[in-house]
């Protein structure tokens, strides 16, 4: 059987049955075989995704952080990055880029790639942007199936390696007045839409990057209780201290690495903004930071 | 509306007595039908070039900040205290948007601030004839709301009218509404906080998806509340932060003799293109229109 039939049996299998495939069960195996040739995102910025790297495929990672910190723009970043082809230092992988807030900037993601593109003919561009794929959407009921239909997309693109949602947090009060009294019942269409995301990450071992917005108040955030920690971490522990989670308990489970970004004020030099990442890993609590500045050409780690 | 995607297949087929291929089939062509669909990119930044359009504001100081102007399918805010000249900006908006370029605009005013003698005496001010100046007031269609829910109305009516107007667009008539829209008294109507959040980003989705699908470029204002460092900072709180594609935070400088000079300054809080400039640069005076005319008018 050829490499097609094999590839369309197996999606009209998964996407029919959702799971119930035991009797497609060794075609399945063979495409998962060629799906394990998905290249590997380890590469992509290192300076960003620290030690381990995102080595591992089917990994979640969030960027939480109040509006105006950087975060769409690391986004930029990292699409950029992934859409370049080889020669020009790219990964040559496609992206898919799920915009829940209206927010994508075409122009600004051209104006970045141009940048990395010194002598890039409008047709290269375009090339690059061939490899990106952009959706949008307008309620959590729409993101649901949006995710659903999505496995015959991933299915037929093997070079599809990142997904990207800007940002998973967007139908949070939207979701809590539809949801009547109880939380559960709330959460109900989130934690589906996060079900479903996992099953794609580990099924087809795509990376996913979310951004998180920070809606909720913090009380006493900044002042961070110094308890015998030596004073070159305080500014990072206050950082992490922002972080509170509120979105529910399947994302928190899901997430692996979790970058909290922060502005900094200290800088007037240069009419220029600081930008600091703190990393955290749910698991160890681990902290590493990094820092980057915005230039018209994109992020610029310090 | 039961979702179609959660339907256990070989359960249902039992109790239905289909074949499974035929729920299937259904799932697939529910699934064709609801769900969003992924464009291409390079497709995308094809659209993004055809469609996109930037409206002068009129003044060239603001334009500058703005990045040459209003995008259209952005959302663009006005925050300010009162008598910043919130107000003032909006209405020389409209009047430059249907003086100049000869647009369609349509001002929804949920403060009660716009007042129909001042919008004509700025006309004035840009045309002469007699005519013209009924065009141009022709072009500026008022809308007023007194909450919230009257917002969303209106909203839904210029999305439906506009998709009528669809041929008469392909024509060559092109139009773009920006919108004055005084957000903040209206969402203080509802008690409860979560429903207010709800309600707020409600109208913040239907804002944003009519500037992105009908192409047009949105102008909301906003008011602005005391932060913990004593300095101010917009109002609605942090989920509203995230809505507006760029923000300008309008202030009065500090009275320097009589009120006949007081200067207004405009400072760029948030744009995505401007990165260099955000927050601390792009400080400029609105000397000529904006700055004189609020001026006049109290």
């Amino acid at each position: 059987m050829g490499g097609d039939g094999v590839q369309g049996a197996a999606c009209e299998l998964h996407g029919g049955y959702s799971g119930d495939n035991r009797g497609g069960g060794d075609r399945f195996k063979g495409l998962l075989a060629r799906l394990k040739g998905r290249s590997s995102l380890k590469n992509l910025e290192p300076r960003l995704f620290t030690e381990e790297g995102l080595a591992s495929h089917g990994d979640a990672v969030e960027f939480y952080g109040p509006e105006g910190t950087g975060k769409s723009e690391m986004l930029y970043h990292l699409v950029v990055s992934c859409i370049l082809p080889e020669l020009a230092g790219g990964l040559q992988v496609e992206v898919l880029f799920i915009d829940t807030d209206y927010h994508f900037d075409m122009l600004r993601l051209v104006t970045i790639l141009e940048r990395r593109l010194p002598q890039g003919t409008e047709d290269t561009v375009k090339g690059c942007l061939s490899r990106l794929y952009l959706v949008q959407c307008g309620g959590s009921t729409q993101l649901l199936l949006l995710l659903h239909s999505l496995e015959a997309l991933v299915c037929s693109h093997p070079a599809l390696c990142l997904l990207i949602v800007d940002s998973i947090s967007a139908f949070y009060w939207m979701d809590r007045l539809s949801g009547g009294e109880s939380i559960n019942q709330q959460e109900a269409s989130l934690c589906r839409c996060i079900e479903h995301l996992e099953k794609l990450l580990s099924e087809y071992h795509l990376v996913l990057v979310a951004t998180t917005q920070a809606l909720m108040h913090v009380p006493g955030s900044g002042v961070y209780k110094s308890d015998g920690v030596s004073a070159a971490w305080l500014p990072l522990l206050s950082t992490a201290a922002q972080y509170k989670p509120y979105l529910c308990k399947s994302w928190q489970r899901l997430v692996k690495h979790r970058l909290v970004f922060s502005k900094c004020n200290n800088n007037a030099r240069d009419n220029k903004l600081d930008f600091t990442i703190v990393s955290l890993h749910p698991k160890s609590s681990v902290v590493s930071k990094c820092a980057f500045t915005v230039t018209d050409g994109g992020i610029q780690f310090l | 509306f039961q979702l179609p995607a959660r339907v256990h297949v070989p359960g249902l087929s039992s109790a239905l007595g289909r074949s499974p291929n035929t729920l299937v089939a259904v799932r697939r062509v529910l699934l064709a039908q609801y769900s969003p669909f992924p464009s291409n990119g390079a497709d995308v930044y094809e659209e993004v070039l055809g469609s996109t359009a930037i409206l002068s504001t009129g003044n060239k100081n603001l334009d500058k900040l703005l990045d040459s102007g209003l995008y259209t399918g952005e959302l663009t805010e006005f925050v300010g205290a009162p008598g910043s000249g919130k107000t003032q900006v909006c209405l020389s908006l409209a009047v430059n948007i249907s003086c100049e370029l000869k647009q369609k605009v349509v001002y929804v005013d949920s403060t009660g601030g716009l007042s129909a003698s001042r919008l004509l005496e700025l006309i004035q001010s840009q045309v002469d004839s007699a005519e013209q100046q009924t065009d141009a007031l022709q072009r500026i269609e008022v809308v007023r709301v007194f909450d919230v829910y009257g917002m969303l109305d209106v909203l839904q009516d210029l999305r439906t009218s506009f998709t009528q107007q669809v041929g008469e667009r392909e024509r060559g008539v092109k139009m773009y509404f920006p919108l004055g829209v005084g957000v903040w008294p209206i969402v203080l109507g509802s008690q409860v906080k979560g429903e207010r959040m709800a309600i707020m980003m409600q109208l913040a989705r239907a804002l944003k998806t009519m500037a992105r699908e009908l192409g047009v470029a949105v102008v909301v204002t906003n008011g602005v509340v005391q932060d913990m460092g004593g300095g101010v900072k917009p109002a609605l709180g942090r989920s509203w932060s995230y809505v507006p594609n760029a923000r300008v935070l309008l202030q009065r400088e500090a009275e320097m003799g009589s009120l006949q000079e007081t200067k207004r300054s405009a400072t760029v809080l948030k744009s995505s293109r401007q990165v260099t400039e955000l927050h601390i640069t792009g400080s400029g005076t609105l000397e000529n229109q904006t700055a004189t005319d609020a001026l006049d008018n109290t």
